[in-house]
């Protein structure tokens, strides 16, 4: 038989965490279920005592045939003493063993269902349903930093993949931690009542055995280790190429792209093969050993059954039996160490979710005001994500209703600015105030309700034009969403969609245009009425032709709000009531369009630089 | 309103596992293992050699405790077990060799299919590509050839083992005792058709769970790459309350397939009990029977060798799940390897001699669906040298032209000449390697900024390279990069800024020296000075040289031969930036909101 053996675990870089506080924990999760876990292992102690009685009684068949039938042979070893009366025909007794016997196998498979469907429920019913909406809940709440140092997928896998580790640590490690160690005590018990002797030359050899299987892992594991990165460069390579097909086709590279993947194919193949002699070695090895002790159970068991002093059946027979099983317990062991890494390094990226700190929270008692004018003032506003500060002392006041353009190149902290306001981050240093409330002192959520907001690139969800334009208020009646689409200019472009309302769009929104996208992304922020806007580059991801097409859906959306808007082109700006020009995180200039294009400066040069022959 | 997350995504190219050729799909997998002829040919003789010697072994503990035990002749036990230890390490030492060929002839057979599915890949045509998402192709390349893998590597020959050990220990029981074997094998039915009813309910059951998992995860896909959206208009309660139902309703069916195997896997072990059972009070019997008087060792002789009887059904019932999802890999990786380009070039295709780089459209038309034409009755002339700009709304037409320039796809209807030769009598390799193409969003492959800027041409030298970008006048932009030249640039250039990747495609294609020059200028803003540097840079590279520029920064479009403005799929006016605006009609108004907006 094969060993199936997962690739192993890459080393953990986070060594803040020691192994055992990870155990602890899981323990500690585990001892939560523990009603229903000691109910499993109870099964698990009933099914082997179960298992040897079936086993032993058999034996004891073998024996009493050989009893009756051969002068000489000894004398059957009843179990518990029960023998059949004597006034029993041999036949009779043959028919009440064999009948025994089947009983016990019948009760064995209906306590072996039984044992199955409670740990069925405690993992897959219990432990899994429990603790993949937590995680799930918990990095909904997480701030966008954790966002942008993790990997999606590495995300997405949290809640998936390592929610099973977690539950793999209570079925795979630690059920059968206790099922190795229990079989091991009836199982040896069970010989030593054979024979002491016979036991321990027997078991001389299944230490060797356990050596084998843990040598065996340790070694293929770095191994395997490669063998993944190996093969994940390969599929990146296949990623590349297909991703960059217009290209290769262009240069017409074919030919060197093929030469490159079948390198990196090479590559896998020939890293693999230390791994199979080794796999090829392993798996005759352990079955030799675990033969051996069936050798030792032949000659010197042989010789002591040849000698009477221990019975046929219930002595050589069943042993050999239970050997056989002891030797699949102890291979046992190497899978329980790998799934024991598996299983940590799963509940490691669990608990770091669980753990992670909340960075944005809201007031004990916060403000809660009826109604906001939307005056909005950066106090000295410092900001940094833990290096180099990212805004330096940006202080500037926006009055109720009034347009604010944030200006600046790549990397000057346009969307910093922006994605202050609704607390996604908050200063390092100085204060956001609204209506002259610090932000921090409201409650988070109703800040964002009050705020709404337009993306570079706007995320639409898989599901229909209505409820992405009622995101964020599932409630929301048709009319209002109607409302909204309108006033961002959407409402005839839906309208023409072959459900209207009702169309389900593609996933992440595909199926829309830019433009189109972006519009319903505006009726989406505008449907709760939100005193302040915030559109970080709405135009960024659209092609210049239909960019209008948005403007008229801002210019609308903007009236009666405090806006800001992160925008590059002049007429946007000239509309602006502030232009606040960013470099390097500073304010440089500040002022109406107008005030800006009369002084030397970025702003002017920029403009110029745009559109030289579209000067105002 | 009915609260929604999401909805399940279309299901990945189904296959009727009744439909499937099972041995047509096992020739053309081991058609790949011919190669590889002398081990496949050396596993065959292992694994016949283990079907017997498996059996045998069993056979041999028997016959150990029925002769020399039974008679207590301590030499004879001896020797008997010291043989039996010698024939269990030849089995071992067999057993070595065939784990080790059929792994690596395994992974031989997937070194090659892969290959073989890489060069296909390199073969199709873009339109393959546009309706082909590139998750699809990755599960080819992977979960589905890992499950042929498993199939050639254990699979198959453990199953032949297994039916081979059922077939000996049958014979071995049957040659024993008849009456015995006979009770056995009224067993069997019974436990084949277990077999067939629950596994057939577990594969539902899996299906089923599977499909709901691929709720949950498109769920949350979508929940992490939505957060910003989710966060900001507090969605979060209402996400968490439906996430919660998508997992409670994957557990119902996780629960279903888990307690659906809890109930077969004790039904088949309690088959062979009830078999140990019979062989008990049968077997008993006709050792008590005077009359029959059958040696006491048959019972013990089928207590060993029953197991090799039952264990194979069990084996092969978990095996044969395994063995549809590698033909089912098999499958969907041969579709992919028998797709058709949908076009290739000529057979009788001329290479392109060295060319001037006129290029003429005759009256084309073109559809990536013929039934839609995107282009209709296209004419124009791009004299050698001349830049060419497309303007137009999306959907006009714009990159279906300098796809057809590109010949990426061919024309549906009329022509398009190069030099005068037909593009459709041409090799696709002579025309590509006389063209450079910058896309829209700068793609760089993995590598350094040397390697992307040598793409076209890797036997440049470095000196070629340095002197390409100091003709676009970049070189100090390269050189302030941490690592200048050999900077890497992460995947798909992450660890360049759009201004600098754009820079890095100029110089690819500069390098390259194309006659024909195609570029479809970035639409997003980025910073006013990086700006100016790229506008320059841009005179430079289509300097010389017939260029198609989908044009998007009116700087580029002022400086055209020829502008082209598309609507729809056809042309609808045509001149110099002057000759437009003075026409004052369409051009002219997209000039006005170009400038208002801009």
């Amino acid at each position: 038989m094969m060993v199936v053996m997962s690739p192993a675990a890459p080393p953990s870089r986070d060594n803040e965490v020691s192994d055992w506080q990870v155990i602890r924990r899981l323990l500690a999760i585990t001892w939560s279920y523990r009603v229903e876990f000691l109910q499993v292992v109870a099964f698990q102690i009933a099914l082997l005592l179960l298992m040897l009685a079936g086993l032993g009684l058999t034996g004891v068949g073998i024996d009493f045939v050989r009893f009756t039938v051969q002068p000489g042979a000894p004398e059957p070893h009843w179990l518990f003493g029960i023998a059949p009366p004597d006034a029993w025909k041999p036949t009779q007794v043959m028919v009440a063993i064999g009948v025994g016997v089947f009983v016990l196998a019948a009760v064995r498979a209906l306590l072996t269902y039984l044992a199955q469907a409670s740990l069925n429920m405690l993992t897959q019913g219990r432990i899994v349903v429990d603790l993949r909406p937590r995680v799930y809940d918990k990095l909904q709440r997480l701030s966008f930093r954790f966002f942008d140092a993790n990997a999606s997928s590495s995300i997405i896998n949290r809640v998936t993949g390592d929610v099973q580790s977690v539950r793999m640590f209570v079925d795979q490690v630690l059920m059968q931690t206790i099922i190795v160690i229990v079989s091991f005590v009836a199982y040896v018990s069970f010989m030593l009542s054979v024979n002491v002797r016979l036991t321990v030359a027997c078991l001389a050899v299944t230490p060797l055995i356990w050596l084998c299987s843990t040598t065996f892992a340790r070694a293929v594991h770095p191994a395997y280790r490669r063998n993944r990165e190996l093969v994940d460069q390969l599929v990146q390579r296949l990623v590349e190429s297909i991703r960059g097909m217009p290209l290769i086709k262009a240069y017409g590279c074919e030919a060197g792209e093929i030469r490159r993947f079948q390198q990196a194919n090479d590559i896998v193949r020939d890293q693999q093969h230390g791994i199979f002699r080794r796999l090829a070695a392993y798996n005759p090895t352990v079955g030799y050993l675990s033969q051996l002790t069936l050798v030792v159970l032949l000659g010197y068991g042989g010789w002591l059954a040849a000698k009477g002093e221990i019975p046929i059946g219930t002595g050589l027979v069943v042993s050999a039996a239970i050997l056989q099983q002891l030797a699949g317990q102890i291979s046992n062991i190497a899978t329980i160490a790998n799934s024991m890494h598996q299983s940590l390094r799963g509940a490691r990226r669990v608990f770091d979710i669980l753990d992670e700190p909340v960075e944005i929270q809201s007031p004990a008692a916060p403000a809660r005001p009826e109604k906001i004018a939307g005056r909005v003032c950066f106090d000295h506003v410092w900001f940094d994500h833990g290096e180099d500060p990212v805004l330096q002392d940006i202080h500037f006041t926006v009055e109720p209703g009034q347009c604010v353009a944030i200006v600046g190149p790549t990397g000057s902290g346009k969307s910093s600015v922006m994605s202050l306001l609704p607390r996604f981050y908050d200063p390092t240093d100085g204060r956001i105030l609204l209506d002259g409330i610090n932000l921090r002192d409201f409650d988070v959520d109703d800040l964002r309700r009050r705020i709404g907001i337009v993306f570079q690139e706007s995320f639409l969800f898989s599901s229909t034009v209505a409820e992405n334009i009622a995101f964020g208020h599932p409630g929301a009646s048709r009319e209002v969403i109607e409302k909204a689409a309108r006033i961002a200019a959407a409402h005839d472009f839906i309208s023409e969609l072959p459900k209207g309302y009702d169309t389900v769009l593609g996933e992440a929104g595909i199926g829309l245009s830019g433009g189109q996208k972006q519009r319903l992304a505006i009726a989406r922020a505008v449907l709760l009425d939100p005193p302040i806007l915030v559109l970080d580059d709405p135009t960024a991801a659209v092609d210049p032709g239909t960019e209008h097409e948005i403007a008229a859906a801002i210019e609308t959306a903007m009236a009666g709000r405090t806006t800001f808007i992160v925008a590059h082109r002049p007429a946007m700006l000239r509309r602006a009531d502030l232009v606040v020009v960013l470099d390097h995180g500073r304010v440089t200039q500040i002022g109406t369009h107008a005030d800006l294009m009369a002084r030397e400066g970025y702003y002017l040069s920029a403009l110029e630089i745009q559109n030289p022959g579209a000067m105002p | 309103m009915k609260r929604r997350l999401t909805i399940a995504p279309a299901s990945d190219e189904e296959i009727d596992q009744s439909s499937l050729d099972v041995f047509g799909l096992l020739r053309r997998v081991f058609s790949y293992a011919k190669p590889h002829a002398r081990k496949r040919n050396q596993l065959v003789a292992l694994v016949i050699f283990r079907s017997a010697a498996l059996p045998a072994l069993a056979w041999a503990i028997g016959a150990i405790i029925n002769g020399p035990i039974q008679s207590g002749n301590l030499t004879a036990i001896l020797l008997a077990t010291g043989g039996f230890a010698a024939l269990a390490a030849l089995v071992q030492f067999g057993f070595y060799f065939r784990i080790r060929h059929a792994l690596e002839l395994g992974e031989a057979v997937i070194h090659d299919i892969r290959n073989a599915v890489f060069e296909h890949l390199m073969r199709l045509p873009m339109s393959f590509y546009d309706r082909t998402k590139l998750g699809r192709i990755i599960g080819r390349m992977t979960s589905d050839l890992d499950a042929v893998r498993v199939g050639v590597q254990e699979i198959v020959f453990v199953s032949i083992v297994q039916v081979g050990n059922m077939i000996i220990a049958g014979a071995l029981m049957l040659w024993c005792d008849w009456v015995l074997f006979s009770i056995m094998l009224a067993i069997v039915p019974v436990i084949w058709l277990l077999n067939r009813y629950f596994t057939r309910r577990i594969t539902e059951d899996q299906r089923l769970g599977q499909e709901s998992f691929s709720r949950v995860t498109a769920t949350l896909a979508e929940s992490v790459n939505g957060i910003r959206v989710t966060q900001g208009f507090v969605r979060q309660d209402v996400n968490a309350d439906s996430f919660r139902e998508l997992v409670a309703d994957h557990s119902r069916y996780s629960l279903g397939a888990g307690n659906t195997s809890a109930i077969f896997l004790p039904l088949l072990e309690l088959n062979s009990q009830f078999f140990i059972a019979m062989l008990l009070v049968v077997g008993g019997y006709r050792a008590l029977d005077p009359d029959i008087a059958r040696p006491v060792g048959d019972i013990v002789q089928f207590f060993f060798l029953s197991n090799l009887f039952f264990e194979p059904i069990k084996t092969l019932g978990s095996q044969y799940n395994n063995a549809l999802t590698a033909m089912v890999g098999a499958e969907r990786v041969f579709r992919l390897l028998d797709t058709k380009p949908e076009w290739t070039d000529a057979p009788d295709a001329k290479a392109l001699p060295k060319i001037q780089g006129r290029v003429e459209f005759r009256n084309l038309s073109f559809g990536y669906d013929p039934s839609k034409p995107v282009l209709k009755a296209i004419s124009f002339v791009a004299e050698p040298g001349r830049t060419v700009a497309l303007v137009g709304h999306t959907g006009s037409g714009k990159t279906s032209i300098i796809n057809l320039v590109a010949k990426m796809y061919l024309p549906t209807t009329g022509t398009l000449e190069i030099d005068g030769h037909d593009i459709t009598r041409i090799t696709s390799d002579s025309l590509h390697r006389q063209m450079a193409v910058v896309h829209q969003h700068s793609f760089l492959f993995d590598g350094t900024v040397l390697d992307n800027i040598r793409f076209a041409r890797p036997d440049a030298s470095v000196q070629m390279v340095i002197e390409t970008a100091r003709q676009l006048d970049c070189m100090d932009i390269i050189d302030a990069l941490p690592k200048g030249l050999y900077t890497q640039v992460g995947e798909a250039g992450a660890n360049l800024s759009t201004g600098q990747r754009q820079l890095v495609s100029f110089a690819r294609a500069l390098l390259a020296d194309p006659r024909i020059l195609i570029l479809d200028e970035a639409t997003s803003a980025i910073d006013a000075l990086t700006e100016s540097r790229i506008q320059r840079s841009l005179a430079t590279l289509l300097q010389s040289r017939t260029s198609f520029v989908v044009a998007h920064r009116l700087s580029t479009i002022r400086q055209a031969d020829l502008i082209l403005v598309l609507d729809h799929g056809r042309i609808v006016e045509r001149g110099t930036h002057t000759e437009l605006l003075t026409l004052g009609e369409i051009y002219a108004g997209l000039h006005r909101h170009f400038t208002q907006s801009s």
